[in-house]
């Protein structure tokens, strides 16, 4: 590297070095990832043999599932299967909203007095750290096999998380409105009615909304553990070793969730946004920002 | 202004609300109606879990058993692992990858296509649905499990991490790109600064999803304490499943407390 030479004092440049604590760190840092990696992968019981084998036997099998026995499927109710899953996310929702919404006012620090307000709130976080598959394994023991226990489990999990939500939004309302309500008279009930509902209610059904995409992928997945819809049948196919008929039943999982979430999306957009408006690209990256901060929440895309 | 109106006091008529509104809400009554008698609601279930005998069957828990070394503690060791690996080896494929999403750094068109619908593909197979593949493919155990979730969080971190950068200033790159700096040095100069504290904040996000997922990979015989559960439950012990639990709970709390701390103080 030639060393530049300012024009006017023909002073020598050289570029100022890095700090040296920043480099230090990026040296800790790296060597603890590489440090931890190594021993996850002591405990995995597989060796690098098996890393270089494990691609080839995956592609085996993508390739065994070529072409798709859609016919098959079809005939074993696959459609149906699918449907299924979609009724099974839908009541879980719909279950998770109605009885988050007016749990989540009682959670908000702005509304609800401390009493009321930190066991509910604990509430809300023993659900959340519950994954829905156990939920769903301990409630096939009440009430049997079926879409009705996975239904349940995802309600039941939808609470949690979107009640967290839903009072993430109601304390980060404008508290104006309720303001002029009690300034005009207005009781407790006509202050949430009409200050604090119509301001908090797109923002919460976008969060609905999108908690069902996720929940079309978890109805998806509570199969594996006899609750209903598609998984089931992948898992038996799975278990047969039917190639063909998994590829059929993959393809038809993928296609259902990428035309939930599109409609869905949509939807999301066309709520937050209004009827009127465009969408430009600031708006649109707006959701994109709410919903990349669900942290903690379930976001799993 | 002797002539001006008295202001009338009447309050202005609501607008009514439009006729599809009212088609799309009885619509959508109708259907979660029809959803929920195929899938067999029942009003008396919120009744029935509650006064179930059952649930004395969880109490009181055997922290005896549960704390027992070769019980739980080995398999939690084996979810932080999954964990641990599948976090760190799909993040750094996502770096590259999240470029290439991206209109703005994308190095050119088929490659952003390619790699928008292959991860869009990728990311609508459930993490679970992985797990099971995997352990189809390749056998039952913590290695498939890390197959699986190192896959699905490549798909998830790719899609925020592109985000980020589709939202993050293209001038820096333009001047790179005028001082004839080639593709991936403009890239790693000029945008990598800047959306580096993003990407180890969703890091750490994907690092708790995949804590959660690995929780329960084991029911489908992929590893980690999910494969505790399953033996668990299958001979009926529910008070040492309430144990697990209870770690459970501890566990995911802890760790979504510290990432969301850390993550606040990146971004």
């Amino acid at each position: 590297m030639t060393a530049a030479v300012d024009q006017e004092t023909g002073e020598v440049l050289t570029r100022p070095e890095r700090p040296l604590a920043a480099r230090n760190w990026r040296i800790g840092i790296a060597v603890l990832l590489i440090v931890g990696v190594m021993w996850s992968f002591s405990g995995l019981d597989a060796g690098l043999r098996d890393v270089v084998e494990a691609p080839r036997e995956g592609w085996k099998i993508v390739k065994e599932m070529w072409p798709p026995a859609f016919k098959t499927v079809y005939h074993r109710g696959a459609v149906g299967k699918i449907f299924e899953s979609l009724y099974v996310a839908w009541i879980g929702t719909m279950i998770g909203a109605i009885l988050s919404f007016p749990l989540s006012f009682l959670a908000a620090t702005n509304i609800a007095p401390t009493a009321l307000r930190v066991p509910i709130r604990q509430v809300f976080n023993a659900i959340r750290s519950v994954p829905e598959l156990i939920v769903a394994m301990v409630l096939i023991t009440v009430l049997g096999l079926g879409p009705w226990a996975g239904a349940l489990a995802i309600g039941l999990h939808s609470i949690g998380t979107l009640g967290k939500l839903s009072t993430e939004v109601i304390e980060t309302s404008d508290e104006g409105p309720l303001e002029a309500i009690s300034a005009a008279g207005g009781t407790w009930v006509s202050r949430m009615r009409w200050g604090m509902v119509p301001q908090v209610l797109p923002t919460v059904i976008g969060y609905w909304l999108f908690r069902f995409e996720i929940n079309v992928r978890a109805s998806a997945v509570l199969g594996l553990i006899g609750a209903g819809g598609i998984g089931g049948e992948l898992v038996s196919q799975l278990n047969f070793r039917n190639f063909p008929e998994v590829g059929a039943v993959l393809l038809m999982v993928i296609a259902m969730v990428l035309v939930i979430d599109t409609i869905s999306g949509f939807a999301r957009r066309r709520i937050i946004a209004g009827s009127g408006r465009k969408i430009d690209d600031d708006e649109t990256g707006r959701t994109v920002n709410l919903i990349g901060d669900l942290g903690g929440s379930g976001l799993t895309r | 202004m002797s002539d001006a109106v008295a202001p009338v006091a009447v309050r202005p008529r609501k607008p009514r609300p439009q006729l599809h509104t009212y088609l799309l809400v009885i619509a959508l009554a109708a259907f979660t109606v029809f959803a929920g008698r195929q899938i067999g609601f029942r009003w008396s279930s919120f009744i029935d879990i509650w006064s179930n005998p059952f649930w004395g069957r969880f109490w009181p828990v055997p922290w005896g058993w549960v704390l027992d070394r070769h019980n739980v503690l080995d398999a939690l060791v084996e979810t932080f692992q999954i964990a641990i690996i599948s976090t760190t080896i799909g993040c750094t494929l996502a770096l590259p990858i999240g470029f290439a999403m991206s209109k703005l750094t994308t190095p050119n068109t088929p490659t952003f296509w390619l790699s928008r619908t292959v991860m869009s593909i990728v990311r609508a197979i459930p993490d679970l649905l992985w797990g099971k593949l995997l352990v189809t493919a390749i056998g039952i155990g913590a290695f498939a499990g890390a197959w699986a979730l190192t896959i699905f969080s490549l798909a998830v971190m790719v899609k925020l991490f592109s985000e980020t950068v589709d939202a993050a200033d293209e001038r820096p790159l333009e001047a790179a790109r005028a001082a004839g700096g080639r593709h991936t040095p403009a890239v790693r100069t000029a945008v990598l600064p800047e959306v580096f504290p993003a990407f180890v904040a969703y890091a750490l996000y994907v690092f708790e999803l995949n804590i959660r997922a690995s929780l329960v990979l084991g029911l489908v015989g992929a590893g980690g304490i999910g494969r505790v559960v399953e033996t668990q439950r299958a001979t009926f012990n529910f008070d040492r499943l309430m144990g697990i639990l209870i770690i459970m709970f501890v566990i995911v709390m802890s760790i979504e407390q510290v990432s969301v701390a850390v993550r606040k103080r990146l971004v």
